[in-house]
């Protein structure tokens, strides 16, 4: 009895102690915490240079930044120039060697950055004052080799080389050309040909007009004491000479005229890259500035953003879906609205963008979404006060920016006297439902048609941003034309239906060089076997075997599974010549006419579970000028494509002597090396 | 002369600081087994609240790959007392930010918020370990995200599968689960019932298996109350036991070959199979990782980007995890140069680390590097919240925060030779070469 007291009065205190809080009700914020703005330790030098000192004790660590304010700079044909002026910043001083100048940063366990207008460090605070010494000297007695040049040149091509394939990359680059223009510092972009033009004295030319301290501003921020530092500085810094660089004025880019879509066929995207754009008037001095932070944030700043919630959380058609307000000195700034979405649902996508964008301009923001956006903002700004280069950044603002002297004191009580009336005001202002540019990378094959169909106006470019003509998916077939007919005539067209369905085998061998090796693709065909193997170096790199028992695909010696659905697609691609195949094969379609290299074709799809296959034959000539299969596994898809060129006869039979195709987006060249009709194959050879 | 040596010395001074910060903690645990660490700073408005969950991607079932990351996105659809949908507003609705993140090993959630909103923070994270709704419509939505985020980070992503291991971790593990790669299968995932969701949960989400962190500007005594308050009534779960299969060494090169259908520019991959975490030869794979890559006078660096012109780009890291590591070595050729080529560079500085030992100066250098990494790896207080919870659930030491830089204090040059000896062997190794797709046609 004693014990069921005990225990029940256990639990009972067990209840008291927890029920104190009632779960069920959203803990409620305690009094809000003082905020407190400090001001840097500023100073100048005699030669311009502003410095500005932050002093942080709690970690044994020092940054340091040096920026040089000028206006953006137009690069034309040699862009290129101020990165490579940046990368070369850095590899050696009139006092030391490249060697020595890295051997001594990485020594101390520090690192040091250089760009073309700035610099930077990062430092254990004891080492300090010999990283500041070499940051300075790196940045105001620099030498330029010829050596080094040519190396960061080769290195800034294959970097370029590499984006070549990356559709965010190029959305973005072609998004950038389109909205600025190819003249504007920030729609021009860098290609191999343009750092072909860069000479090293057009760096060094760069370097000595534009590295100036007039503009220039340092700040540090960490451990360190602001007298000693300031001693140090003039030190290191005074033998920079006193001179300003030339400044430039742009006027402002145009909107279109109309919304549109702005397309760029991207073969090998899974995904499409989207983003709404138009052009603003906005600079953080504008009075406009806090009512256009709270309506982006509200559209597209956050996670519980209209964009996110629309793309994100109710559709889960991308990952996240975001937008941008950039402000900016020089009559440049733009609002983005960006997203990357699997192919099938990219038109849907564009969709929902232009509803949400519509409903900030029409529809007045609920209070609750203007009280989270300012309570974001808010915490934003306490929360950034943890890290000590806020003050330096704030400061840094002030003087670049034209910004009064109290902007960041009068902040919080300029973002919460935002109204909704002001938020629909600026959204109408700055986010132009009509005179947008929707610019999408994707894979046209599978996405331009369905954003044709939402009635936007569509515009096509290449990845270099120049218009290109609409490709042609949907124009009408003449009468009479079949599966049937154009397949004959391409028989009848390479040496005569009868005789290439008399034929039992062919073995054709094409070469290419790639990677500074050689591939070879052997393909072996009779009327049920199929071999195709694929060399590097004289390794076999892949292969696909078809015989009458098994299907096999191999990656190197490594025999790959292969799934029955393939296995039965892959059956389309046998015989002597497949089209003999297909003449019988009831699912083949015609699919309309095609532009291939710029003539008009015949597309005939031949459609599979996993793999897709479709030909393009000439409507005049009636030969096979592309191949092309995606293939589709796990919810991804792949695209391959082949043109074939210079068709040639051997035993009366005409091969095209050159196939283009490309591998990770590199072009290869493949020669047909070898023809043998009618040889003997045995088993082996498809095992 | 004389005078200008002392103004030197003096000077010097004043830029000697202590050598490295102490961070101060208290930890205990609730009667329920959840641990528990407060790190107070007042000097900046702002806390972290955290949970880390003794749950990733090697605790999965191997037919039901990408739960652990699943899961991830799965605990923020809502609970019994947040609704689907709210969790990101009422954390920006306070000023706050969160995210979360899983390896293998474990699964993080985080917010930072101004001060005032603790108790807000400590609240969301004591729903979620306690009544997350789980349902269909929220298995739904979030596997679509799922799926593209991993075309995002994955399928569309320049090299993804090399750099988030799927490429890699088939081939260095046959046995252990660490062959499956985080963000796991899709198949799995569609395959995944609902009862199968809520038996993870039940089965690790519970608060023996989890850690949480409250640091920054807080009040102790009355933070305490409020954990005891909100965690204290979770019941507690079942003890979750670990096993996992022991690989076999590795006695003879793999040689393997991946396609990536975004790049243009091949690369090598060079991977070791290497020890836990917690071992002191992990730490000096660290350093020696640091030694060859780090920096540009680093070994690799210097010979192949620097003076050869034969890589684009070369780095060497250890990738530390709870039962074994990886040691990799990846490196993308400059134009035409063969990945032959990098291998023979690569091979011939592991040789020289494991036959001669470093300069005394590298070692200094290396010291440096270390204690500089060191310092800068706690700068904020949602690092420090996170470091304090892996120290304590993957170390089981949480005041390595503070001791972490003494062991590799210890570590001599000579360690660095044998562990070099030990470790890197071709024979141990994962030859990899990841090329763009070539096409079928």
């Amino acid at each position: 009895m004693k014990t069921t007291i005990f225990t029940f009065f256990l639990s009972f205190c067990a209840s008291l102690t927890f029920a104190q809080i009632d779960r069920s009700v959203q803990p409620t914020p305690g009094p809000a915490p003082t905020i407190n703005i400090e001001k840097p330790y500023t100073f100048k030098l005699d030669n311009g240079l502003k410095v500005m000192v932050v002093e942080n004790h709690k970690l044994p660590k020092v940054s340091m930044t040096l920026t040089i304010d000028n206006s953006p700079i137009v690069e034309g044909d040699k862009a290129g120039v101020s990165s490579l002026t940046g990368d070369m910043l850095g590899t050696g001083t009139v006092e030391i060697s490249k060697d020595d100048f890295n051997e001594k940063v990485d020594y101390l366990g520090a690192s040091i950055w250089y760009g073309s207008q700035s610099a930077g460090a990062n430092s254990l605070s004891k080492y300090f004052p010999e990283i500041l010494e070499l940051l300075a000297d790196g940045a105001i007695n620099p030498v330029f080799s010829q050596e080094e040049f040519d190396k960061k040149k080769t290195q800034l091509i294959e970097g370029v080389k590499s984006g070549e394939k990356n559709v965010a990359v190029i959305q973005r680059r072609v998004s950038s050309a389109l909205a600025f223009g190819l003249d504007h510092p920030y729609g021009e972009f860098i290609s191999e040909e343009s750092i072909n033009n860069v000479q090293l004295n057009d760096v060094i030319t760069f370097y000595n007009t534009y590295f100036k301290p007039e503009n220039a501003y340092l700040v540090i921020v960490g451990d360190v004491d602001g007298k000693a530092t300031k001693k140090l500085v003039k030190e290191y810094f005074s033998d920079w000479k006193a001179e300003k660089a030339p400044q430039y004025a742009y006027s402002a880019p145009k909107d279109v005229q109309y919304s549109q879509i702005n397309f760029i066929d991207m073969p090998n995207a899974v995904q499409s890259e989207i983003e709404v754009t138009n052009m603003v008037d906005l600079k953080m001095s504008d009075p406009d500035y806090h009512a256009a932070l709270i309506a982006n944030h509200i559209l597209g700043g956050s996670f519980s953003s209209y964009l996110n919630m629309n793309l994100r959380e109710k559709h889960g058609f991308t990952y996240g879906a975001r937008s941008s307000l950039k402000t900016n000195t020089h009559n440049a700034s733009s609002f983005t609205a960006s997203t990357s979405v699997r192919n099938a649902v990219t038109d849907s996508a564009v969709v929902e963008f232009f509803k949400e964008i519509k409903r900030i301009r029409t529809e007045k923001v609920s209070e609750k979404d203007l009280a989270n956006a300012k309570a974001k903002y808010l915490g934003n700004f306490v929360l950034a006060l943890e890290n000590p280069s806020t003050v330096a950044r704030y400061a840094l603002n002030i003087e670049t920016k034209d910004l009064p002297k109290d902007f960041y004191k009068t902040y919080l009580e300029k973002i919460n006297a935002v109204t909704a009336q002001d938020v629909q005001r600026v959204a109408n202002k700055y986010f132009k439902a009509d005179n947008a540019r929707v610019v999408i990378a994707g894979k046209g094959s599978e996405v331009a048609s369905k954003l044709e169909a939402t009635g936007i106006p569509m515009l096509y470019f290449d990845t270099y941003a120049f218009p290109v003509e609409k490709p042609n998916y949907e124009q009408n077939v003449p009468e009479g034309v079949t599966v049937q007919s154009v397949l004959d005539s391409y028989l009848n067209a390479i040496g005569g239906k009868d005789k290439v369905a008399g034929l039992n085998s062919i073995q054709t061998t094409y070469t290419t060089s790639f990677n500074g090796g050689s591939l070879e693709i052997i393909e072996k065909r009779t009327s049920d076997n199929y071999a195709q193997i694929i060399n590097m170096n004289g390794n076999p790199m892949m292969s696909v075997l078809i015989n009458d028992q098994e299907t096999i695909i191999k990656q190197g010696p490594n025999t790959v599974p292969v799934s029955p659905e393939m296995i039965n697609d892959l059956q389309n691609a046998v015989g002597v010549f497949p089209e003999l195949k297909l003449l019988s094969n009831q699912s083949v379609t015609l699919a309309g006419i095609a532009k291939v290299e710029g003539k008009d074709t015949y597309q005939i799809d031949v459609p599979g579970e996993v793999i897709t296959t479709s030909y393009f034959y000439d409507v005049e000539s009636g030969l096979k000028l592309k191949e092309q299969s995606i293939t589709s596994m796990s919810g991804q898809s792949q695209t391959n494509e082949a043109f074939l060129f210079d068709y040639k006869e051997f035993d009366g039979i005409k091969l095209p002597s050159l196939k283009k195709a490309s591998i990770g987006g590199m072009p290869v060249e493949n020669t047909l090396s070898e023809a043998l009709i009618n040889i003997e194959f045995t088993a082996e050879d498809f095992k | 002369m004389r005078n200008n040596l002392i103004a030197i010395a003096i000077f010097s001074m004043l830029y000697w600081s202590s050598p490295a910060q102490q961070i101060e903690f208290e930890e205990y645990d609730l009667a329920n087994g959840m641990h528990v660490i407060l790190h107070q700073d007042n000097t900046a408005p702002v806390v972290t609240t955290s949970v880390m969950y003794h749950v990733g991607a090697k605790d999965e079932n191997p037919e039901r790959t990408g739960f652990a990351h699943f899961f991830e996105h799965l605990l923020f659809e809502g609970t019994e007392n947040i609704e689907r949908g709210e969790w990101f507003n009422i954390v920006s609705a306070n000023g706050g930010s969160n995210n979360a993140n899983t390896t293998a090993d474990r699964t993080y959630y985080y917010e930072v918020f101004p001060s005032n909103n603790v108790e807000l923070g400590l609240w969301m994270e004591s729903e979620r370990l306690l009544q997350p709704v789980i349902n269909q419509i929220g298995v739904d939505t979030q596997n679509e995200v799922v799926k593209e985020e991993k075309r995002q980070r994955i399928d569309n992503s320049p090299y993804g599968a090399l750099s988030y291991g799927i490429a890699v971790q088939p081939h260095l593990f046959k046995k252990h689960p660490y062959q499956f790669s985080v963000i796991g299968s899709m198949e799995h995932l569609d395959a995944a019932t609902l009862e199968e969701f809520k038996a993870f949960n039940d089965k690790y989400y519970v608060p023996n298996n989890a850690v949480l962190v409250v640091a920054g500007d807080i009040d102790v005594p009355e933070v305490k109350k409020m954990i005891n308050d909100y965690f204290g009534p979770i019941p507690k779960g079942e003890p979750v036991e670990r096993d996992f299969a022991k690989e076999d060494p590795i006695t003879e090169q793999i040689t393997a070959t991946e396609y990536d259908s975004n790049i243009q520019i091949p690369a090598l991959a060079l991977c070791y199979r290497t020890p836990a975490m917690t071992e002191r030869d992990s730490y000096v794979l660290n350093m020696i990782a640091t030694y060859l890559s780090d920096g540009k006078t680093s070994k690799l660096y210097k010979t192949m980007v620097d003076e050869n012109k034969s890589a684009l780009q070369v780095f060497a890291f250890n990738r530390t995890m709870e039962d074994y590591s990886m040691y990799n070595i990846f490196a993308l050729p400059l134009g035409e140069i063969p990945l032959e080529q990098l291998e023979k560079e690569i091979d011939a500085e592991i040789t020289k680390v494991q036959t001669d030992l470093i300069s005394e100066s590298d070692f200094q250098k290396l010291q440096n590097k270390m204690e500089n990494d060191f310092v800068s790896s706690n700068s904020s207080m949602s690092g420090i919240a996170s470091s304090l919870a892996t120290y304590y659930m993957l170390y089981d030491d949480t005041n390595l925060i503070n001791s972490e830089i003494e062991i590799y204090r210890g570590i001599s040059r000579e360690d660095i030779k044998e562990v070099a000896n030990k470790y890197l062997q071709k024979s141990q190794r994962l030859r990899l070469e990841y090329l763009p797709q070539p096409t079928n046609n």
